[in-house]
């Protein structure tokens, strides 16, 4: 088994917003590298996330996780996250799992932007 | 690392000195009385072999030994042996005469670590002394590194075994239907479970589940997930307020964000009855007459993830000779050497391809065309699957 699947998280601000954009897979095996970008930006005060999720091929339950406590952080400081940019399988997952309906998804990037 | 080998590693480091010359206490002492009085080396002497090893009784705690070789009593070639043969946890150092090559190798071949060379050259011996002390304290942190590690792996199998069980060790079986399950983990222990029970004389509960992440904070995750699951099936006649019921339990201070995705049915034999409520978990198939579906969802979320979440109930009635398919995603998301997914399409065409071919044939036919496909690729996630035919129903 690799140890680690490709994953990397370039990052891009707008305003006063962050835009993350998980690029590769996010699973169990590399899922802390996401949550590191995450903690990073949430512990230099930021304090509205947008993950762009347009270049993520695949995510897992761990990944699913990650997400859903990044935006659990951010709200109790007061923030928050928006989630765009969705492929038909990432959606998928999404719809099946109920994320969906507990995550702000939006549709592209400037949707997301639009609803800052 | 155990507490014997952290104050080992902390206390200073005492040196046992085997040598029938009575002067070499006394030049030790002296060439070495900076250290001695700082604390970090400390020295217990012997005359011979035999008090070598009463000294070794009485101090445990000693790590090194520099002998001479020829003693009364017992000389240093024998004191080496009966250390070897103690299995003793020290690091020798010989004094032998300067050329005494034939005495050194025998020395080195009954486990002496290395050698000084008579007359003793302190500077030298003093280095050798360091480099014995890092030696042994490089060889304590690996002994006790393997010991956590034995430790933990002991207590990842025990946690395997507690895991596995749970799971239902035998599924029941009568007339009325068969089932099959199989279940794989990707680690050690896995985030996966299955369960089916009967709740009364004419109804089964039918459980299938994946627990975000895997490893040990899963692993437990799963087994309250299973127990409460358990238990609210025992209240509840509604699929759907059992899953409320679990919802609201695991969702309350779940800091770590851990989440279930479930899906749990309750089979009625008198009628082939299927209720259902489905917890974000991946929809199982329908086989009848060989045409594949998916169990249409009931519209609910995975457990964790929201405490005030309303969950539902849908109805499927069963005909006889259909067949329910469920499994977790570990069986789609089963990857090849080229990093390609096994996939739903692939996992549809064979459920239609196999058409009515029974619980074990089903699941035993999925599993072998998963592993087959990975070909011996290393799978990231748990495996499971579980089949159930309506063979009758009891009213018949």
């Amino acid at each position: 088994m690799a140890n680690h699947t490709p994953l990397s998280v370039p990052s891009e601000e707008h305003g006063n917003a962050v835009i993350l954009c998980p690029t590769g897979r996010v699973d169990g095996t590399n899922v802390a590298i996401l949550q590191g970008a995450v903690r990073e930006r949430i512990d230099a005060g930021q304090t509205t996330l947008v993950f762009d999720l347009v270049e993520l091929n695949y995510i897992s339950s761990a990944g699913l996780r990650v997400l859903l406590m990044s935006a659990r952080d951010l709200q109790s400081h007061g923030g928050k996250a928006l989630f765009c940019g969705l492929s038909e399988q990432i959606k998928q997952v999404f719809e099946i799992t109920g994320f969906d309906k507990i995550l702000a998804v939006l549709g592209t990037r400037d949707d997301a932007l639009g609803a800052i | 690392m155990t507490p014997s080998a952290r104050s080992r590693l902390s206390m200073s480091s005492r040196i046992l000195v085997v040598d029938d010359e009575e002067d070499l206490e006394l030049l030790v002492r002296q060439r070495f009385r900076r250290r001695i009085r700082k604390g970090d080396l400390e020295f217990v002497f012997a005359h011979n072999g035999k008090e070598a090893l009463e000294q070794l009784e009485e101090n445990p705690d000693i790590r090194m030994v520099l002998s001479d070789i020829n003693m009364p009593v017992m000389d240093g070639l024998t004191l080496l042996s009966q250390l070897e043969s103690a299995d003793a946890d020290v690091c020798a150092v010989i004094v032998s005469a300067y050329g005494d090559m034939a005495n050194i190798r025998t020395a080195m071949n009954r486990g002496a670590f290395d050698f000084v060379t008579k007359p003793i050259d302190f500077n030298d011996l003093q280095v050798t002394i360091e480099k014995t002390l890092r030696h042994i304290e490089m060889l304590q942190e690996a002994l006790a590194s393997r010991d956590r590690l034995v430790a933990l792996r002991q207590e990842l199998l025990v946690a395997s075994q507690v895991q596995t069980a749970v799971l239902p060790a035998a599924l029941p079986v009568t007339e009325h239907f068969d089932v099959h399950a199989s279940m794989t983990p990707a680690r050690e222990i896995g985030g996966d479970f299955y369960d089916f029970f009967s709740l009364d004389d004419d109804r089964m509960g039918l459980v299938i589940a994946d627990v975000s992440d895997k490893g040990i904070p899963a692993a437990l995750f799963t087994m309250v997930s299973r127990a409460l699951l358990k238990a609210a099936a025992r209240n509840h006649a509604s699929p759907a307020e059992c899953l409320q019921e679990v919802n609201e339990l695991v969702s309350q201070d779940n800091d770590a964000c851990m989440f279930v995705t479930l899906f749990y049915a309750v089979l009625d034999l008198r009628d082939g009855r299927l209720v259902y409520s489905n917890g974000g978990h991946n929809p199982p198939r329908l086989v009848r007459g060989g045409e594949v579906q998916e169990v249409p969802a009931t519209g609910d979320i995975a457990l964790g993830i929201a405490l005030d979440h309303e969950f539902h109930d849908a109805e499927l009635p069963l005909q006889i000779g259909d067949s329910l398919f469920l499994y977790t995603d570990g069986i789609t998301e089963a990857c090849n050497a080229a990093e390609d997914e096994f996939g739903e399409q692939r996992l549809d065409d064979l459920l239609h391809e196999l058409g009515d071919d029974g619980a074990v044939g089903t699941v035993e036919a999925i599993v072998s065309a998963v592993e087959e496909f990975a070909a011996g690729v290393a799978q990231f996630d748990d495996m499971t699957c579980m089949a159930l035919r309506l063979n009758s129903t009891s009213s018949d």
